[in-house]
């Protein structure tokens, strides 16, 4: 594809374009979203030229998406916060009364009462982060503070695509893996609009088109990866799993699985208690007279014929059977009760057809044309290899099935399970990690789940005891109290969402304006949108931050934002703290992290400025830096309790979470010579400059596959402190954890147990220890028929949540949203195209603008999240038409389920597993609106723009540098004739 | 030389990041700066050289998406050209790239009349008329890296959906990829012969599927001896 | 096609006035008697004169960059614009003698020659003028030879209108011929008017499924690529709906041939004035139309079917 340019001869005769004599060229990290793409910035005159791909960056390998081209706009945002700001007293949220102080009086104000807050009762702070990538430094400040009401997004955003992997296969669709798009033959893709991983999904897109793979998309609406699919399946929002358990029971019917990679991976052999109604049900055998979750789990040997355990190498397992165990309990397989489960008529195609809407010949069809390609047209990579027990093997088995899964997985109240149901298919499809398959990242895989729990204890002036997100594995995990109430503010870790591992950022304004659990002092956000787009219910999200005590003060009475820009969220802040931009800014994308590896690559990165800001701004990690520092975490202190680090760049240096391990892993040791684990290097920031902003540390061709029962990459993976132990790291089809919680529902469990009815219920009908489809709560307690439509919403490829409506090229692609419906089914409900109507939940009713289009699912209607914007924010005038025409789904979706009147009504209307926003869970109406109704409603006053805010010109002409224009020469002009 | 793009249908998924990278490396190229009125007010309309339209062919429940990103096609025979009264469009005879000369636009708009792909939009600061310059000032710059002498669309496109080259050496990228799949012009029957070329959608791959054989569910599951 | 007040008034206006000078130099020069008192020539002529002087200086105010406009002149080898250009400045040198020679009561070569030279110009510039719409391949209402011959029909038909009209105020009674001469071109405008008509109401040209090369099913415009207007919007996304249209071509075809027809059968020089203005402003609205109605081809690529 390059060959072209060289066989371009030279052109004499052209003018010089470009002066590269005053141009720099930079490399840095973009941040338009989370894909965390490499970039190469030509700056003239601290002024950016050109931003473009970095050609040797593992991630975008020198492609760039829309977002990142578009850099030079965000940077120059007339939204721009210039300066910290304090709400003038006596004036509102909401109205915008600032002044401008310095940053010595507000990291003093910041100090003084983040200090008290420390010293008397530390979870009165509660400090929730949005679509940052900082959580290994905030989750550490938030622990050394000794807050466990801590969370970044995830539980809003995509908690049930992390758990449901990190508690099945050791990595995640997420951020954790990748479909290998070198090697894959049939790739099926569920719920994506644009994901993180977006440009190597573009790039890896391409190689299947090339190479005659196949390319399904499950997704209702087909827009964006959609688009260019070679079969588009349609399915009716949140049913996902109901056509995975139905290619699943096509498989079992048809004997259609890897039966090695079950027995020598995963955990379906294992024996399963079966005694209802007792203490233990459904937990592993352990053996006689061991207690239950304490031991090894047992297996029945076919050739010793007896009972061993199950992780033993050179065993003969059963896959299926029922047994006896010498003291009478009945015992089943884990494939046994699968096989039970999935086979049942509730799964045959004919009838999963009807509760999803995918034709059962085509649900057949697919499932037997990935068995096709898994056990047909499998591959191998000959190089020699040790398994987890020290056995040399001789080659890779490639089974070439990939998949990849996101948000129309995740946000749905059944997403943990869905996703769990996706793992299952892949597994009895041997496709996990292999060849073809769908790969690990590093630091993935890791013992299911990993080993962290989340923290339960908090006093003043004390570390946390663990971290503040964890990886619950029984109700002995819950951060509870001896009454089974909720420690955490956002009621994580509770009966409530027992799984919930990234927290629930979403609940946390409302419970503590309702001062359920407790109230709180002090809400410190960073990039998180609070008051607009990042929460349910808007509307009501911005009376409850100005809900007021009988006393006067604030229900929540002082809020700290830090944002780079003027969102709505500044307004209903108190404090205020300008960030930089990422073109200004040292940060970290790190191992501690999600980092940017690459499946066969531990790869991460850094931001290094490319221009310097022109205004008082400090970057958040610099902030907190700063702020451990006042405040005196140990961590950050010395002995005589100096501070251990003058700067966030110093801390990065020397900061070491164990030996030799810190938050970068390259260029460690003092010469810089070693990677992942090795001393401090004083030149770490130099040498990833000289780098390109990078380090990609290749595995070793024995190390790049199978890697959860891998001992050449396990013993890497230990070293380099990904993993604990290398021991093998079972798949864990059937989900023991899971089940326990399940017993403590039924009361059958030895241990901590919920003593409200509806807590029992959700657990014994939600936490099935296999995956399983339920129907959504929204769904379950509305009337199907008066709420006809599902409404879901995607990111478009260009905008990231609401960080580009500043963006004055971005913003000219989209700046207004429309509600797709089908054209079939407007047609049959009496609405026109581009027609204004009333759309409404069990929650709210909107305003808005339909557009009628053919590749959308009949009974969905959906729309592009977070287009909307109040005028005033961001730089834009109050009439934009992100303000009078562009509206927000938000508004229909309550952060509770829908009121019955029964004690459901106060339950967070979120995954029961894991506690994530279900707010694809929504059902609407469509009715149109009356003549002359036009214009979006709600509709919100404008807020003012930031003080001495440069106001936003009418005209941007923008260029670095005055263009040399390319001259017809007159005689030309004069002389030539048509051609 | 007859320079041009290749645009792969198949793959575009309509990202537009050509779009961006265009107006970014244009904006300060040799016909910037490409204004945007009221760039942060109410419907802000500014100059773009390249723009992503999509279609959906056939009806529900049947329809595909396509995304047709669509600038300049520096035509064969260029009635963008032919009009201009000022001799500011032209079309250059070593490499057939269609540009407009900055300093003799009058703004008249009479090419944009002329052009049936909507490839010329009048800046709205400037006055004059934008369109894609095929990054003439890209292409023969020596000091780039000769992998990056190519249209910013073309190194940006994260599908690899574009591709540049010679359509008059038939040994090319270009012409092998028209050959190979088929590449169409749009609207060939006013005439123009834009150079442009469109790769149309592939056929679907045909998958097989597994046979299942009678005797497996006859027999119904049995445990082999397999070692862990 | 976004119908540009600028661009109306500049084709209305220099049309009569074009028409009017031909008619007038024929008529002048052929001899009919009520054509050669020169208070008579120099009124049409003057009038003439500021109705092409001030539709020329009214289309330079639709141009965006004006201080490029001199430049106008320097493609003269392929565009109709540029030819436009020259021949109408080329008109005034002619013309000025034409009329100068009138004024001074000078006979013989120099004004038969100078006029003869004005009538061609002014027709070969209206002509020019017409063929800058009519060589678009772009826009099918305009792309056949019914467009100049609908130019030079109703300029002719305009300048014969204010011909009447000047003749009978000035000469103080309408000449026959001259009557005559208006009422046969309002019923050949109107003919060629009608034809017109029909002709762009046939389906016919590119659709939407060439433009996009997908024949073979539906297509439709899912999304243009930006949710508020570009350059193309506002010049080309002009759209009238059907019932307006035909409302405005009825009152078109009333203001422009019904009423100057009826009211040029009573030879009153007052009504003629009326007839002149009615001719005017119907043609106001025709060229109104002839730009409203006029789809360019990139529509298809912002979702019409078919232009």
């Amino acid at each position: 594809m390059t060959s072209q340019a060289s066989k371009i001869p030279v052109a004499s005769g052209l003018p010089e374009f470009e002066d590269r004599a005053n141009q720099e060229t930079k490399y840095t990290t973009c941040y338009m979203c989370a894909c965390r793409c490499g970039i190469k910035v030509t700056v003239e005159d601290n002024k950016v030229r050109f931003i473009q791909g970095n050609p040797n960056h593992p991630i975008n390998k020198g492609v760039l998406c829309a977002k990142g081209n578009s850099g030079i706009m965000k940077q120059y945002s007339p939204a721009k916060l210039s300066s910290p700001l304090l709400r003038k007293p006596g004036t509102e949220r909401g109205a915008g009364e600032f002044e401008e102080i310095s940053w010595d009086q507000a990291l003093d104000i910041m100090e003084k009462r983040l200090s008290h807050i420390r010293a008397t009762d530390p979870r009165k702070l509660a400090y929730f982060t949005g679509r940052d990538q900082m959580q290994a430094l905030t989750g550490m400040w938030a622990s050394q503070f000794g807050t466990y009401n801590w969370a970044a997004h995830g539980g809003f955003c995509s908690v049930n695509m992390a758990a449901g992997g990190l508690y099945t296969m050791g990595h995640a669709f997420w951020e954790f893996g990748d479909p290998d798009w070198d090697n894959t033959k049939y790739f099926m893709m569920w719920g994506v609009a644009e994901d993180h991983s977006s440009n190597p999904i573009k790039l890896g897109l391409k190689k299947l088109k090339e190479r005659g793979a196949k390319f399904v998309a499950v997704n209702p609406v087909r827009t964006g990866y959609q688009a260019i699919a070679d079969e588009w399946v349609a399915i009716r929002p949140g049913t996902d799993a109901v056509l995975a358990l139905s290619m699943v029971h096509v498989l079992l019917k048809n004997q259609l699985v890897d039966d090695e990679f079950l027995i020598r991976y995963t955990n379906s052999a294992q024996l399963v208690v079966h005694s209802p109604g007792e203490v233990g049900d459904g937990l592993f055998y352990r053996g006689e007279g061991v207690k239950n979750m304490e031991g090894e789990p047992q297996v029945w040997d076919l050739v010793k014929e007896e009972f061993v355990d199950a992780n033993l190498p050179d065993i003969n397992p059963a896959l299926f059977g029922e047994f006896t165990a010498p003291d009478g309990r009945k015992l089943r397989t884990a494939m046994s009760i699968m096989l039970d489960k999935y086979l049942d008529e509730q799964y045959a195609p004919e009838n999963a057809a009807k509760e999803c809407g995918v034709a059962a010949e085509d649900i057949e069809r697919m499932a037997l044309e990935m068995a096709h390609v898994a056990f047909k047209e499998t591959i191998t990579i000959d190089v020699e290899w040790t398994d987890w027990a020290g056995r040399k093997q001789d080659k890779f088995i490639g089974r070439p099935v990939s998949m990849h899964a996101m948000r129309g997985i995740s946000a749905h109240s059944n997403g943990f399970q869905t996703c769990r149901a996706i793992h299952l298919l892949q597994v009895l499809l041997g496709t996990v990690d292999c060849p073809g398959g769908h790969l690990a990242k590093p630091p993935f895989p890791k013992h299911i789940p990993p080993g962290i729990k989340p923290a339960k204890e908090c006093a003043p002036n004390t570390p946390l005891k663990s971290p503040p997100l964890g990886f619950p594995t029984c109700p002995e995990d819950l951060a509870i109290d001896e009454n089974g109430n909720p420690l955490r503010i956002d009621k994580a870790y509770s009966w409530d969402a027992p799984v919930s591992c990234h927290g629930l950022m979403h609940m946390v304004i409302s419970n503590a304006v309702k001062g359920d659990p407790y109230e709180i002092d002090t809400l410190m956000l960073f990039m998180a949108n609070m008051a607009w787009n990042s929460s349910m219910n808007t509307a009501q999200t911005m009376d409850m931050l100005t809900a007021k005590k009988d006393s006067g003060e604030y229900k929540i009475p002082f809020i700290i934002c830090s944002d780079a820009f003027n969102s709505e969220m500044v307004a209903y802040s108190d404090l205020v703290l300008p960030d930089t931009t990422y073109l200004e800014r040292f940060d970290t994308i790190s191992m501690l992290d999600r980092p940017i590896s690459e499946p066969h690559a531990a790869c991460d990165s850094v931001r290094i400025p490319v221009v310097q800001p022109d205004r008082d701004v400090m970057s958040w990690q610099e902030v907190m830096v700063e702020m451990a520092g006042r405040l005196g975490f140990p961590a950050f202190t010395k002995e005589g309790g100096e501070r251990k680090y003058s700067s966030y760049k110093d801390f990065i240096v020397n900061f070491e979470k164990e030996p030799g391990i810190g938050f970068l892993a390259g260029y460690r040791g003092k010469d810089g010579e070693k990677s992942l684990r090795g001393e401090p290097n004083p030149r770490q920031w130099e040498a990833y400059e000289e780098n390109e902003g990078f380090f990609e540390m290749h595995l070793e061709p024995n190390q790049r596959y199978m890697r959860h029962a891998n001992l050449d990459y396990l013993t890497l993976a230990k070293e380099a402190a990904w993993v604990g132990s290398t021991k093998q790291i079972v798949i864990e089809l059937y989900s023991e954890k899971i089940q326990s919680f399940r017993l403590a529902g039924q009361g059958l469990y030895d241990g901590p147990m919920p003593t409200e009815e509806h807590h029992k219920e959700r657990l014994v009908k939600y936490f099935d220890p296999l995956p399983t489809y339920y129907m959504p709560l929204e769904e379950q307690r509305i009337d199907r028929d008066e709420y006809p439509y599902h409404a879901v919403n995607q990111r478009p490829m260009f905008m990231y949540h609401s960080w580009d409506s500043q963006n004055a090229w971005l913003r000219q692609i989209m700046s207004q949203n429309y509600l797709f419906m089908n054209r079939v089914a407007a047609e049959r409900d009496g609405i026109e195209d581009l027609s204004w109507v009333w759309v409404e939940s069990h929650n709210g009713k909107i305003r808005v603008q339909v557009k009628l289009m053919e590749g959308t699912n009949e009974q969905t209607v959906w729309t592009w999240n977070a287009i909307a914007k109040r005028g005033g924010a961001w730089g834009l005038s109050d009439d934009a038409n992100e303000a009078t025409d562009g509206f927000l789904m938000n508004h229909l979706i309550s952060e509770l389920l829908p009121q019955k009147g029964d004690v459901n009504d106060r339950v967070t209307n979120s995954d029961p597993v894991t506690g994530q926003a279900a707010w694809y869970d929504l059902r609407v109406k469509i009715t149109p609106a009356a003549p002359g109704e036009t214009g979006s409603w709600p509709s919100f006053s404008a807020l003012k723009p930031q003080p001495n805010a440069k106001p936003s010109p009418d005209m941007l002409s923008y260029a670095s540098h005055k263009n040399v224009n390319l001259v017809r020469p007159m005689s030309d002009i004069l002389t030539r004739g048509e051609k | 030389m007859k320079l041009g793009l290749v645009v792969d249908l198949d793959t575009c998924v309509g990202c537009h990041g050509c779009a961006t990278a265009c107006k970014q490396w244009n904006t300060s190229g040799t016909i910037g700066p490409l204004s945007d009125k009221d760039p942060y007010g109410r419907d802000p309309n500014g100059a773009w050289l390249n723009r992503i339209r999509t279609y959906e062919v056939d009806d529900s429940p049947n329809s595909k998406t396509v995304n047709m990103p669509m600038s300049c096609m520096h035509c064969d025979d260029a009635a963008c050209v032919t009009v201009c009264p000022t001799g500011a469009s032209y079309k250059r005879s070593e490499d057939g790239i269609v540009l407009v000369d900055q300093d003799k636009c009058m703004g008249c708009n009479l090419c944009s009349w002329a052009c049936p792909y909507g490839a010329r939009e009048l800046d709205p600061d400037a006055g004059t008329m934008k369109k894609c310059t095929l990054c003439v000032d890209r292409i023969y710059d020596e000091s780039l890296p000769e992998d990056e002498r190519k249209p910013a669309c073309v190194l940006t496109c994260p599908t690899k959906s574009r591709v540049f080259g010679d359509f008059d050496d038939p040994n090319s990228e270009v012409s092998q990829l028209v050959r190979d799949r088929a590449g169409k012009q749009l609207m060939p029957e006013l005439g123009y012969n834009p150079v442009n070329t469109y790769l149309p959608p592939r056929n679907k791959p045909v998958v097989e599927q597994y046979q299942p054989s009678l005797k497996a569910t006859v027999k119904g599951w049995v445990n082999k001896v397999i070692s862990r | 096609m976004h119908p540009a007040f600028s661009v109306l008034v500049f084709t209305v206006m220099s049309g009569a006035g074009y028409g009017l000078i031909t008619l007038m130099v024929i008529g002048h020069l052929s001899g009919l008697s009520q054509l050669q008192d020169s208070s008579v020539l120099l009124s049409a002529g003057i009038l003439s004169f500021v109705m092409i002087s001030g539709g020329l200086l009214s289309s330079t105010l639709h141009l965006a960059n004006p201080k490029n406009a001199w430049r106008a002149f320097s493609r003269f080898k392929t565009s109709w614009l540029s030819r436009e250009a020259v021949f109408a400045i080329l008109l005034y040198p002619f013309m000025l003698i034409y009329l100068g020679a009138i004024w001074m009561d000078m006979t013989g070569a120099v004004v038969s020659v100078a006029g003869i030279l004005t009538a061609v110009f002014a027709m070969v510039t209206l002509f020019c003028t017409s063929m800058i719409y009519a060589s678009l391949k772009t826009i099918r209402q305009w792309n056949s030879s019914l467009t100049p011959v609908n130019y030079i029909a109703l300029g002719l038909m305009s300048g014969a209108v204010l011909l009447a009209a000047v003749q009978s105020v000035v000469g103080g009674d309408l000449a026959g011929v001259l009557q005559q001469l208006a009422l046969a071109l309002v019923v050949l405008g109107a003919v060629c008017k009608v034809i017109y008509f029909f002709w762009i109401g046939k389906p016919a040209g590119s659709t939407i499924n060439t433009a996009t090369g997908f024949t073979q099913a539906s297509v439709r415009l899912l999304d243009q690529g930006h949710t508020s207007n570009s350059f193309l919007n506002d010049e080309f996304g002009y759209t009238v709906e059907a019932n307006k249209l035909v409302r405005l071509r009825l009152l078109m075809l009333g203001v422009a041939f019904v009423v100057p027809f009826l009211l040029l059968l009573s030879a009153s020089s007052a009504l003629l004035v009326i007839a002149a203005a009615s001719t005017i402003a119907g043609l106001l609205v025709e060229r109104w139309l002839f730009f409203a109605e006029a789809r360019h081809v990139v529509r298809l690529f912002h979702g019409d079917q078919r232009v």
